[in-house]
């Protein structure tokens, strides 16, 4: 009996110092948004920048001796499931986490991780919330903010676009919502009526009652505050009737596929993005790096996500720590170069200053800047 | 002001048009449950398929291929109605026909269960992105009504759904009240064991229930994925709740009641989304819906029960 005890004590403690080693030479870095769901480009796009960072930093030695390794969390770009993927995270004892991808996840989430020790960079959440007066140490992102974008919008609206109605839809969650009130703000600014302002349901397949509304009231102008199956749908429905209007989202709308469910109805389509840091010459070598991969660089969040990765290697490397609570501190305190330029982090974690560009869509999915 | 009317039928075309895409979903709830007594929650699932095999069909034969219209459009929907009819045959047989005279819940959840599994093996398959479906039907009628400026526009796409489920409709009416398999159906529905007793195998009634409901959903996938133009394998489930709605508004279990049924929703939900904020639409669906059950719990047309000595 006692010799069992012995032989299982030994076994134990040598799986213990096996497992004890394995966490020495990796750190985790989870990787969370949607891996599936209707939305899931956008995990793709993050999944894409972050894996890449994670293989060049690996491939340059690691980190203050260690390795990175990434684990992927799918949420779906769902609140609840969000919880449950934090959650996950905390358990596996996982110290950072690249996402979550969607506004509406990304803020329950945050709550978990800034509780419990997690050191959060969100590359492409956007809503204020996020961050707004939560005087949080551990929550940070590597993008803009919708009360940035959104104002950003309303200028290229008040000044180049110059509309004499306007119609804001919004799909009623906290992203879209959020930055349709802040580009309705900003237009009011700038003199230029709202005829309305209304929600819309996420996943109706018909939106063609709302776009008799609106050729009714003849407005010229329609901002969507959402994502690009919506935007899609209200852009081909809107040529079926004829409405004549120019339709303009956030960087929500601007991927491939809203092209290919409007098809020619995306010609002119106006997204507000972050600037197209792929097309910076000094990015050039980074780019190869994606494209050997066969990952696009050229998306919204590519280089963010690219970025939030280097910016935690970096840290990481100058506090000769893995501890998020000092990396956190050095990141506050810090000025960071990366792909999307000189970058500084305010008290609550937001970047100090952010560009967005608005670009104009066309059909083939590509894109021009515009004027 | 002379706009007012035709904004008025504009509105009016928009809500047929919806409320005939809710009602050919509707059309197979309401048949399955007026035959069997069992509310089929993968019917929503099974028109997604439909939709999907549909669109595969269609990128087979090629867009640009130059096949004329109603060919490619034939084939589309042939093609569907097969495949998806076999679907309709295996989930009956492999997830509600074992589970027969048992408790009426475990059917239900079985139904339910199926509906996920379909929803994830489609996901699997096509992975979870939009598709976008080639807009075969392009063009729309139009016309201006005189002394307005007011362009009236309904898409031919649409017009395609609204005569569908009329011909539907009346031909699955036709066909219950005069074939042989249709009294057969109807004798199942009055008493399944009494029909056994006089000779129907009531297996092959039912099976022909499922395959035929399954059909009809194809054809609605194919139709309204054309007018949509895009295709997720979470469309089943939305298109699921608002036609299983329909059904039960119209008198679950009757078939000019699916019809009824889903063009009134259609319509409430237009006009509210039209006269309304447009976040009011659903509240004001729902609202009439539990109206209307409060005073005729059995729907619009549905029967009263008379329970049996």
């Amino acid at each position: 009996m006692k010799k069992i005890s012995v032989v299982s004590m030994m076994i134990a403690s040598a799986l213990c110092s096996a497992v004890g080693a394995a966490h020495a030479e990796t750190i985790k870095i989870a990787i969370a948004g949607p891996m599936s769901g209707p939305v899931a480009q956008y995990g793709d796009m993050v999944a894409a920048g972050a894996l890449t960072a994670i293989e060049q930093i690996n491939a340059a030695g690691g980190v203050d001796g260690k390795t990175f390794e990434a684990v992927m969390m799918d949420d779906a770009c769902e609140p609840k499931q969000a919880v449950a993927i934090a959650n996950k995270v905390v358990s596996q004892n996982i110290k950072y986490v690249i996402g979550h991808v969607c506004s509406g996840s990304a803020i329950p989430a945050s709550d978990i991780y800034e509780n419990e020790g997690v050191l959060m960079i969100a590359p492409s959440a956007t809503a204020p919330q996020l961050t707004q007066g939560k005087k949080r140490s551990l929550i940070f992102r590597t993008i803009g903010r919708d009360d940035q974008q959104g104002p950003a919008a309303g200028k290229y609206i008040i000044e180049h676009a110059k509309p004499k109605l306007v119609a804001i839809l919004h799909d009623k969650q906290s992203y879209g919502q959020g930055i349709a009130t802040s580009v309705k703000q900003s237009i009011e600014k700038g003199n230029i009526p709202v005829a309305i302002f209304e929600g819309i349901n996420v996943g109706d397949s018909d939106y063609s009652s709302v776009i008799t509304k609106l050729k009714v009231l003849g407005v010229d102008f329609v901002y969507f505050g959402g994502y690009h199956p919506e935007m899609g749908l209200l852009l081909r429905q809107a040529r079926e009737q004829g409405l004549k209007a120019v339709f303009m989202g956030p960087e929500g709308v601007g991927n491939q596929d809203v092209a290919a469910i409007a098809g020619a109805a995306s010609e002119g389509m106006l997204v507000t993005l972050p600037a197209d840091f792929s097309a910076d010459p000094a990015n050039a070598s980074l780019n190869k790096a994606f494209t050997d991969k066969k990952r696009d660089p050229s998306g919204p969040f590519q280089l963010s996500a690219y970025t939030a990765v280097k910016v935690i290697g970096d840290s990481i490397n100058a506090t000769k720590s893995s501890d998020p609570n000092k990396v956190a501190q050095y990141m506050h305190s810090n000025h960071f170069s990366t792909p999307i330029g000189n970058i500084a982090f305010d008290a609550q974690g937001d970047l100090e200053a952010f560009k967005f560009v608005v670009y104009t869509w066309h059909k083939d999915a590509t894109k021009t800047v515009a004027e | 002001m002379s706009d007012l009317l035709p904004q008025f039928i504009q509105q009016l075309a928009n809500g047929l048009t919806l409320g005939s895409i809710y009602a050919l979903i509707a059309i197979g709830y309401t048949m399955v449950y007026g035959i069997i007594g069992m509310i089929n929650f993968a019917h929503g699932e099974i028109y997604m398929i439909g939709a999907y095999i549909g669109l595969v069909t269609i990128t087979a034969i090629g867009v640009t291929a130059g096949y004329p219209l109603p060919l490619v459009l034939g084939g589309a929907l042939l093609v569907s109605v097969a495949v998806t009819g076999l679907y309709g045959f295996a989930v009956e047989r492999v997830a509600y026909r074992p589970l027969r005279g048992g408790p009426r819940l475990v059917p239900l959840i079985s139904a339910i269960g199926m509906s996920i599994f379909l929803q994830n093996y489609i996901q699997i398959g096509h992975g979870s992105r939009d598709l976008s479906v080639p807009a075969l039907v392009s063009g729309a009628v139009e016309f201006k009504m005189a002394g307005s400026f007011f362009d009236i526009t309904i898409p031919y796409s649409r017009v395609m759904i609204f005569g569908a489920t009329l011909v539907l409709m009346v031909a699955l009416t036709l066909f219950f009240a005069y074939s042989r398999m249709g009294r057969a159906c109807r004798a199942c529905s009055e008493d399944m064991r009494m029909a056994n007793l006089l000779g129907i195998d009531t297996n092959r009634v039912i099976s022909f229930t499922f395959i035929l409901g399954a059909m009809l959903a194809a054809v609605g996938g194919v139709l309204i994925a054309l007018a949509i133009g895009k295709l997720s394998p979470f469309i089943g489930f939305i298109a699921g709740i608002k036609a299983f709605t329909a059904a039960v508004l119209g008198g679950i279990g009757s078939i000019p009641g699916a019809m009824l049924g889903g063009i009134l929703l259609g319509l409430v939900e237009t006009f509210a989304a039209a006269y309304l904020p447009a976040e009011y639409k659903d509240i004001v669906a729902f609202a009439l819906l539990i109206m209307i059950l409060l005073f005729r719990p059995t729907g619009l047309l549905g029967k009263t029960n008379v329970e049996k000595v």
